[in-house]
């Protein structure tokens, strides 16, 4: 299946919910510590990954989403606080088309409201999350619980208010922006707190993965126990995802250099399979929306891998 | 409807002065045409579930609200600075014009306005958010910040790559001597709050301490000062302050029953950790190395708080030895790790680089901000840095080279003292010692039996080659001359005098024969062992040019030259205490303004007191310019680069002719990242002095500061072609030829092939 080389280390891959062959993948240089970020824009074609466009940025890039209610809107979290909205129809000296910035550290993570498809969030080192819309220049609420980093915040597939945020604190919060204050707090993990996602299928049922290297399964309403845990990877999970299509499938990377494929209804053989393809931190990871079983991953060793489930993404 | 005012907000900043051109703008079609594509392939998405059922409520998250605004946007009151603002707020769909009003105006100054879509209502919102746009994208484009493609690029790629590899390998990362990256403070910064934060998620496993000492390394290895602008972003230890209250909060507002479990330690993670999970019956294949690792880093947290509490006992002395301990513990912990992965990685790269020479492990103290920066030490090679010694001296002979003849007329007495100083200062160094044991060690084969790779082989050897090395420091030889073999000047009537007519006429390598034929005739000569000093200085080659100082000393304790030549050589090893001492000695002895020194010479030295003696010899006589000179020599030693390059500016005042002066400036500059100019005071230095093989060899390093390497090269050839014997030449040839990716010329430096070099690298 293709493989993409990137200039700079790849720190996420997010598939067009639109275009089914369209992928979005932000880099940064040196591995995001310091330098330039790219934001790159490729179409899978029938000659593999062939670059759409590419946008550069004074700061590393380490999150992107796509509009939900525009095929050529997409933003990208930067490491100087600023998110940058590029439009794929202006004309290149037109992008970004807005650069918000309001977050006082790196932004870690963007998601896009996929029910009201005008807001989106983004999570920052600064402690907060904040909402946007791309009506108004400023963010229209600032969300300042977490202790610590809040390296990502998910919309509820489902309930176009409530969102879930993961934090080096340890903890997730649940937040319905109708309050004044989060819902839930739900004390994860022993160990910083990466990533999270919803299931699709399921409005309360959350995946957390942590520097503790399990990946957790948790029902919101039950915060004290969560339903169900993975172990596999052997460093921190850096991405956890759920199918689109399949209530029980999840896909996971981590710095342990491996995606993993699980099944959480299987708790004694969770694991469905193990991918070795990257050679260095795997950073990112997509399941498309619009094609069954298309996945895609980015990673540190400056690739992106696009592969149907069950093959081998290396495989020509 | 938001969409088009966006597309069409930012189209009116690429087509300026179309004033309300909404629908005969051309863009306005293709805004049309896009938003009607979009609907259409959301149609696409229908079917996905959750997008679905975006209208039924869950009972726990309460009754969707419809779609018209954002609620819970009132709660963001911090946001909003004036009161009106809330009102603005509920409905910003329709904004209140008022808000943007000065904005606007202001802008409408300096940019035209947009085009706006008279058929779109709320457009306002458009054109505001494009007069954004036009100021933000000024501010923050692509083209506001360079691309970082320059070569120093790749160095600090690969760095920081092995800084991240580090966590698969439990071993401490080395701070390393890196070229000059050209890192402006703010990256620095960055630099600094992200291998913080990051590293804690990488090396999680290991504990604070070791997490610590990665980034110290790397930050070390970056010149990045810890204390750098704002405060770090620290590591989550135990309780946060503010977690208990708000879990209460949420508790409350939940009511649930639930049992917070506050972060841990990180510091004692891992046995937890382990406990917690060899449980469970579904633990993955893997685990059993999983925990090896896990032991392996908590050896490794001890061994570096030990190796940093044993550093920091012996003071600055153990410098070298604790980056050739962490070389052990590095070789031992790498040798236990058999994952084919990390074989393959790049960090093995970077690890027989540094088997080659070409990455030189420095100094891994953990030091406080102000001792950070070894830029003086750094200047020259860790393994040699009497280089400045040396160097001073051949300063030292020019100023006084017109009566050097005199003193020698004037014999010199038997020598009272021995070199007992320099022996009992050197055991206190036990190198030997460490030395001796470390070869024990390896012997007894804490690299376990399955070395099997190759890279694993090449480093050993170059540990060895090391502690021979140091060995051969430790033991007597290290001051001890090496005399050439066949010398034809042996048996010439007057060695000396042919000697000084050599030196004079630049032929450096001849001048060294002739006056190794002098004191093998006269070992008792200071002069002939001091201008062999000097000669060996001024070809580069600092090992035998200490030999010749010691030897000088030795013949005569109380000579001027030589006690500063101690007392910079010091400096170089940045033992303040020893080189004060000289350097105030040579004062004392000095004819001029010994009178300046206390009688009874306190042994306690303040190094503002030494160089308060020294600011009142130069009130005494301010046209002195040997005076002006040692200043700057203290002013490197307490790292007060402005001050010591003032006062060598001072002293090229009052001989602009000294060609050893022009180099101590352009080291100064080097030192203070003020590279390019370096290049100047070089280039005058070899204006003077064109077989000046120290400033051609130094204006390679000059040039390898600012990322020019392969300029850098040239001059690097130039200088070994004077000097063969320069060893610090070819070793920073050799990472200035690895860093400009010539690695197919590493041979010819293996083979000490200079024509092939020149050839590639003419001048």
């Amino acid at each position: 299946m293709p493989v993409f080389r990137t200039a700079f280390n790849g720190y996420s891959v997010k598939f067009s919910p639109f275009l089914e062959n369209r992928l979005a993948v932000p880099t940064s240089q040196n591995f995001g510590m310091v330098g330039n970020g790219r934001q790159y824009i490729l179409d899978l074609t029938p000659n593999g990954l062939v670059q759409v466009a590419a946008f550069d940025t004074p700061d590393s890039l380490y999150d992107c989403s796509w509009s939900e209610e525009n095929e050529n809107i997409l933003v990208s979290a930067s490491g100087d606080g600023s998110i940058k909205v590029w439009d794929l129809s202006a004309p290149p000296m037109a992008n970004p088309v807005s650069n918000r910035q309001e977050h006082a550290h790196e932004v870690a993570s963007v998601d896009w409201n996929m029910v009201r498809k005008d807001s989106f969030l983004s999570s920052s080192w600064d402690d907060t999350i904040r909402l946007w819309t791309l009506d108004s220049p400023h963010s229209l609420r600032t969300f300042a619980e977490h202790s610590y980093c809040v390296y990502n915040a998910c919309w509820n597939p489902r309930h176009a208010d409530i969102f879930a945020s993961a934090s080096g604190d340890c903890t997730l919060r649940i937040w319905d922006v109708r309050q004044p204050r989060s819902t839930y707090v739900i004390p994860g993990h022993e160990m910083e707190i990466l990533t999270c996602d919803w299931n699709k299928y399921n409005e309360f049922m959350l995946a957390s993965g942590s520097v503790d290297k399990s990946i957790k399964i948790w029902d919101v309403r039950s915060p004290r126990q969560e339903l169900t845990r993975m172990l596999g990877h052997t460093y921190a999970v850096r991405r956890v995802k759920f199918s689109p299509h399949k209530e029980s499938l999840m896909v996971s990377c981590s710095y342990d250099m491996t995606v993993c494929l699980w099944d959480f209804r299987q708790p004694e053989d969770a694991l469905l399979a193990r991918l070795n393809h990257h050679t260095e931190f795997a950073v990112g990871v997509d399941m498309s929306v619009l094609v069954e079983g298309l996945l895609a991953s980015t990673s540190w060793d400056e690739s992106v891998y696009v592969w149907q489930m069950g093959m081998d993404p290396r495989a020509a | 409807m938001a969409f088009r005012d966006l597309v069409m907000g930012g189209a009116g900043c690429a087509v300026p002065g179309q004033d309300g051109a909404s629908s005969s703008n051309p863009l306005g079609g293709l805004a049309d045409s896009i938003i009607g594509s979009a609907s259409k392939t959301q149609e696409r998405i229908r079917e996905m579930p959750g997008l679905a059922g975006a209208s039924q409520a869950g009972p726990q998250f309460g009754r969707n609200g419809p779609l018209t605004s954002l609620p819970g946007s009132e709660f963001n009151q911090a946001q909003w600075h004036d009161g009106q603002v809330p009102e603005y707020m509920r409905g910003f769909q329709s904004a209140d014009p008022r808000e943007f009003t000065d904005a606007w105006n202001q802008s409408v100054e300096r940019w035209p306005p947009p085009p706006q879509l008279s058929t779109v209502p709320g457009n306002q919102e458009g054109a505001l958010f494009s007069e954004f746009d036009s100021i933000y994208g000024q501010q923050a484009g692509p083209s506001g910040a360079p691309l970082l493609d320059a070569p120093p690029q790749r160095v600090l790629n690969n760095f920081l790559h092995s800084f991240f590899d580090s966590s698969r390998t439990n071993a401490p990362f080395p701070a390393v001597r890196l070229p000059e990256l050209g890192l402006s403070q703010a990256d620095k910064r960055r630099i600094r709050d992200r291998s913080h934060i990051m590293g804690r998620h990488i090396f999680a496993d290991k504990g604070d301490t070791f997490v610590d000492s990665q980034v110290n390394g790397l930050l070390h290895s970056l010149d990045i000062d810890e204390s750098l602008g704002a405060q770090t972003r620290g590591p989550l230890a135990g309780q946060i302050p503010e977690f208990e209250q708000l879990w209460k909060e949420g508790f409350a507002q939940s009511n649930m029953q639930v049992v917070p479990r506050p972060p841990m330690s990180l510091g004692t993670q891992w046995a937890n950790e382990f406990h917690s999970q060899v449980g469970p019956s579904g633990a993955p294949q893997g685990w059993a190395d999983e925990f090896d690792n896990l032991q392996t880093g908590n050896n490794w947290a001890n061994q570096m708080q030990e190796q940093q509490s044993l550093s920091h006992l012996r003071n600055g002395q153990m410098g070298n030895m604790a980056g050739m301990e962490q070389t052990r513990s590095l070789v031992q912990t790498l040798s236990q790790n058999q994952d084919p992965k990390f074989q393959s990685s790049k960090f093995l790269q970077f690890v027989s680089k540094m088997s080659r020479g070409e990455l030189i492990v420095e100094d891994n103290q953990v030091k406080s901000a102000t001792t950070n920066a070894d830029a003086w030490a750094n200047e020259f090679q860790q393994q040699h840095p009497e280089s400045w010694a040396a160097e001073f001296t051949a300063g030292e002979h020019q100023f006084r080279g017109d009566t050097w003849a005199n003193e020698f007329a004037r014999g010199k007495p038997e020598p009272v003292t021995t070199n007992d100083a320099w022996v009992d200062e050197f055991s206190k160094l036990g190198v030997k010692d460490w030395a001796d044991e470390f070869g024990d060690q390896m012997a007894r084969g804490a690299l376990g039996d399955d070395v099997s790779s190759e890279w694993v082989d090449s480093y050993d050897q170059f540990v060895e080659e090391s502690v021979r090395g140091e060995q051969m420091k430790a033991g007597s030889s290290r001051f001890v001359y090496q005399f050439a073999d066949n010398n034809p000047y042996v048996g010439h009537p007057n060695p000396l005098k042919e000697g000084q007519e050599l030196f004079r006429r630049g032929l450096l390598s001849e001048a060294v024969l002739a006056l190794e034929a002098e004191v093998l005739k006269n070992p008792d000569n200071a002069e002939g062992w001091r201008l062999l000093g000097i000669t060996h200085a001024e070809n580069d080659d600092d090992r035998q040019a200490i030999a010749s100082m010691v030897k000088a000393r030795d013949a005569d304790p109380s000579n001027l030259e030589v006690l500063l030549a101690l007392g910079v050589s010091h400096t170089n090893e940045l033992e303040q205490d020893e080189a004060l001492r000289y350097l105030r000695g040579w004062l004392q002895h000095h004819p001029k303004y010994g009178a300046l020194v206390p009688g009874n010479v306190s042994e306690q030295l303040i190094p503002s007191e030494v160089e308060g003696l020294f600011l009142e010899a130069a009130q005494m006589s301010p046209e002195d310019s040997d005076i002006h000179t040692v200043l700057g020599v203290i002013y490197n030693l307490s790292r007060n680069y402005v001050k010591a390059i003032s006062s060598f500016e001072r002293a090229l005042q009052l001989k602009p002719r000294d060609y050893s002066l022009w180099n101590k400036l352009g080291a100064t500059q080097a030192n203070s990242s003020r590279s390019a100019e370096a290049i100047y005071a070089y280039q005058e230095a070899l204006d003077l002095k064109p077989n000046y093989v120290r400033a051609w060899s130094n204006m390679g390093i000059g040039y390898a500061n600012q990322g020019l390497y392969e300029e850098s090269i040239r001059y690097y050839v130039r200088a070994l072609e004077m000097n063969p014997k320069a060893d610090n030449a070819w070793q920073y040839l050799r990472i200035s030829l690895s860093i400009a990716s010539r690695n197919d010329l590493l041979d010819a430096v293996e083979r000490k092939d200079l024509s092939a070099l020149a050839k590639e690298f003419p001048l």
